[in-house]
């Protein structure tokens, strides 16, 4: 048995020699080439159309905005090089930079812009709500862009830049039908081939407006085993990843051969009952389960303590941020008060989970752990996403959890979740209160109004429990410390423009 | 069984009647195929848009992939064009799924076939080896160590080779998959761990298999009669008693091979091989019915190609058998 598996391994053993970190060469990357591990594929790559995370770590490095988010989460210029609001804040008007090219040599005109924002309201694609307020888009001349809005609209930038998801696209890239596959964007790296299920390289666009990349190229491997991913790190045949597993971070903290940051982000989750079914629709049971949850063990339990626990949605750093801690004090015996005092004897829960995100499936043990005591028979239904969504949209569970990625306005955190018309209101909450600042903070121009009606919506959507807000999840990567030039961002943008390898800058 | 013939050679009626009963299955595969898809719940339209989005954005995606249709119609196009090579397009990014399969075959089919060549290896000396020894510590040995081998998870296994032999010793790359004819040396570098880890997991299995053919051919009156006419002790072994054991190993040859190319998804997962088992995954986890679809229905024309040839190579190894 064992001669045979030898006689391979000594081909083997002959065959690499002694060279450690078999670095990828795709052909189609250049050699240099940043090598980097996500952890799955991406579905598609018109970033109008996606919604997964993994095209997003590609596109991002693709693709452009108007404007965009810095480190902080503030809008700068992007394509746009300047804007101005019309006095009666109807009227948004974007002056492009001048000079840039799309990857086939294209410029990029005010027709551009025009294009892609139709092609999301017209097409009613995935994000045409962030346009919900828009009237028109019109380009005057090739380097003038106008959006006319129906109602004042602070979070106009945030809305058009927040993410790559309202990225500015070739019209003809669109058009040739080509855009899922071979996405023609201004961003610093161009699109140059992927390998399906293995791999998509990006080689580096040196008449970038922020400057040529420091490094030639990039090449994105699909990884989903993060154990596997943590090893191609360690052996050096890749240059960062996120696919890491939660129970090394503490171990690879102490890891000099490797960079490792652990980002607060601004990823919240949440745990939602259903108040289309009795006896969730009393406001008081939802208090008592709220009070009744323990965030500290979730937190322990699902990421090993890198999650911070949070009440409400926005975490602490944040400039909207809003301290609440309510829920914790009370306990279980503040639990079956309210729970006698409702006079509700629970039964069975249903509590949907998804594979998808195992977080969940992990947090609802101890959940159903947490509500014993007070009666809850907790039934976790495990299904996978599609199924979920399904059962979501439909209505059909007691109690749900989920998580928010990537949100920065607080519109984008609160309007659709809890607001009576909001599209993602599952747990059907509405509270007229809510409503109305919701409504008032969507055009609310004086800023520290917009924060005090934010700050009192997000309270009463704890209170009365639309949401059992459970901690903010932080942005974990690893990199090989050759890699400079790159920050973990907290909104998990993954950007490697300024990255570069072994110090050696570019031509930036 | 059917009365021989002079018209063709008996081969090739045989293919040609096999090849004819398996597109009556493949024809009952897809119809099962696009009933379960279809039945499962979740769906495509919701999973593409996440969880934020309008309800005219649903109705306009649902009518672009043609999933407002009734189900027949869309049975009826599909198999319309299946039959003309097209396999329609990905839900999620337009590619047609033909072109998909086809890039993802080499890497299934290289994983397999390695993984078969590294299990008969240990699998057919050890076997025999462990037969011949009966009750003896050397067949104890194999045996305990076989069926070490059947309950060793294979992603702990691929783990522990990773492990070894990438970030200990350097030796072997961790992941990935490079093809067979642009790249060789990379191939062979890169598919050296995962098809040892399918290798051993299947090699503990056909090991046990081999085992018992040989004992049960070992304790035929022909062979006690070779033996007592006095031939020398390898020609019974290898003439007599092996030979005559291949046809059962070519059985479970047949199907454990058909496993492989089947899909090992987790082997796949933990080396990030680009095989058609990840992609049914993921195309299940998205509900993506056309690349589905395609996928299992390539799945089917592998296992019915195995077995045609294993029935061939059944005729090969021993001429008695008639093929009809």
């Amino acid at each position: 048995m064992s001669t045979a598996v030898l006689a391979i391994l000594v081909v083997a053993a002959s065959l690499t020699g002694c060279s450690t970190g078999n670095r990828v060469d795709l052909g189609e990357g250049a050699a240099g080439s940043l090598v980097v591990a996500i952890a799955g594929e991406p579905d598609q790559l018109d970033p109008h159309k996606t919604t997964a995370y993994f095209s997003f770590e590609v596109l991002e490095n693709v693709f452009d905005t108007l404007v965009e988010p810095d480190a902080d989460l503030q809008m700068r210029p992007a394509l746009a090089k300047s804007w101005e609001v019309s006095p009666d804040q109807l009227a948004w008007t974007f002056h492009l930079r001048p000079g840039v090219k799309f990857h086939d040599g294209t410029p990029l005109t005010a027709d551009d812009v025009v294009f892609s924002y139709r092609r999301i309201i017209d097409e009613k694609l995935a994000n045409a709500d962030k346009f919900s307020a828009v009237t028109a888009v019109e380009a005057p001349d090739p380097a003038t862009v106008v959006i006319r809005v129906s109602r004042p609209t602070p979070n106009m930038l945030t809305n058009i830049g927040g993410f790559k998801g309202m990225a500015i696209v070739s019209r003809r890239n669109v058009e040739s039908g080509q855009i899922a596959t071979h996405p023609i964007g201004t961003g610093p790296f161009r699109f140059a081939g992927q390998k399906s299920g293995d791999s998509i390289s990006l080689v580096a666009n040196p008449d970038y407006w922020d400057g040529a990349p420091g490094v030639p190229g990039v090449t994105y491997r699909f990884i989903s085993e993060p154990s596997t991913a943590l090893s191609a790190l360690q052996a050096g045949e890749i240059d960062w990843t996120d696919s890491i597993p939660p129970q090394r971070v503490r171990q690879l903290a102490d890891d000099d051969s490797v960079t490792l940051a652990v980002t607060p982000s601004n990823d919240y989750w949440y745990l939602a009952l259903n108040e289309a079914h009795a006896p969730y629709n009393d406001v008081r049971v939802r208090q008592a389960i709220a009070y009744a949850v323990d965030r500290d063990a979730i937190v322990a339990a699902t990421s090993y303590g890198t999650a911070k626990v949070n009440e409400l949605a926005i975490p602490q750093g944040n400039p909207w941020y809003t301290p609440y801690d309510r829920y914790r004090q009370g306990g279980v015996d503040k639990a079956r008060e309210l729970l006698s005092e409702a006079g509700v004897t629970p039964g069975d829960l249903d509590l949907l989970v998804t594979t998808e995100y195992p977080e969940t499936v992990t947090a609802a043990q101890i959940v159903a752990d947490n509500l014993a005591p007070l009666g809850f028979t907790v039934k976790i239904r495990t299904v996978d996403f599609a199924t979920w969504l399904d059962e979501q949209n439909s209505g059909h569970f007691d109690m749900l959890m989920l998580g928010w990625l990537g949100n920065i306005d607080p519109d984008d955190f609160y309007y659709a979740q809890h607001h009576t018309d909001g599209s993602s209101n599952a747990q059907k909450f509405s509270d007229p209160e809510v409503d109305r600042l919701l409504d008032a903070g969507r055009v609310e121009i004086d800023h520290a109004a917009r924060v005090a009606d934010y700050a009192r919506a997000a309270t009463l959507t704890a209170d009365k429990v639309s949401y059992i807000y459970l901690y903010n999840s932080s942005v974990i990567q690893a990199w090989n410390p050759a890699l400079t030039g790159y920050e973990a961002r907290r909104d998990g943008a993954v950007r490697f423009r300024h990255a570069s390898l072994n110090g050696s800058e570019g031509a930036s | 069984m059917s009365a021989p013939t002079v018209l063709t050679h008996p081969i090739a009626r045989f293919v040609a009647r096999r090849v004819l009963y398996s597109l009556i299955v493949l024809v009952g595969v897809t119809v099962v195929v696009f009933a379960l898809v279809h039945l499962v719940p979740g769906d495509p339209v919701r999973i593409a848009l996440g969880t934020r989005y309008s309800p005219e954005a649903y109705e306009t995606l649902r009518s672009a992939s043609g999933l407002d249709r009734p189900i027949v119609t869309q049975f009826f196009g599909y198999v319309g064009s299946a039959l003309t090579g097209d396999l329609g397009v990905s839900f999620r990014n337009g590619d047609p799924v033909t072109v998909t399969l086809m890039e993802r075959l080499p890497a299934t089919l290289s994983l397999g076939l390695a993984g078969i060549v590294i299990a008969l290896a240990i699998a057919l000396p050890a076997g025999t080896y462990s037969a011949l020894r009966e009750g003896r510590l050397s067949d104890a040995i194999v045996r305990v160590t076989s069926q070490f081998g059947v309950s060793v998870p294979d992603f702990w296994m691929g783990i522990l080779l990773i492990a070894l032999f990438s970030t200990t010793l350097g030796w072997l790359p961790t992941s990935g998959y490079r093809p067979l004819f642009s790249d060789p040396g990379g191939w062979l570098r890169h598919i050296i761990l995962p098809a040892l880890t399918v290798g051993v997991v299947a090699a503990a299995i056909m090991t046990r298999y081999v085992r018992a053919a040989v004992l049960e051919v070992a304790a035929m009156s022909y062979v006690r009669t070779a033996r007592s006419k006095g031939l020398p002790p390898r020609v019974v072994t290898f003439r007599h008693t092996v030979r005559n054991a291949l046809v059962p190993i070519l059985t479970i040859t047949g199907i454990q091979l058909a496993t492989l190319l089947g899909g090992v998804i987790v082997v796949e997962v933990v080396f990030a091989w680009p095989g058609l088992g990840r992609l049914v995954y993921n195309s299940v986890a998205a509900r993506d019915y056309p690349v589905i679809q395609g996928a299992v229905l390539l799945i089917a024309v592998l296992f019915l190609a195995i077995n045609l040839l294993v029935d061939v190579l059944y005729a090969v190894v021993d001429p008695r058998i008639r093929l009809a």
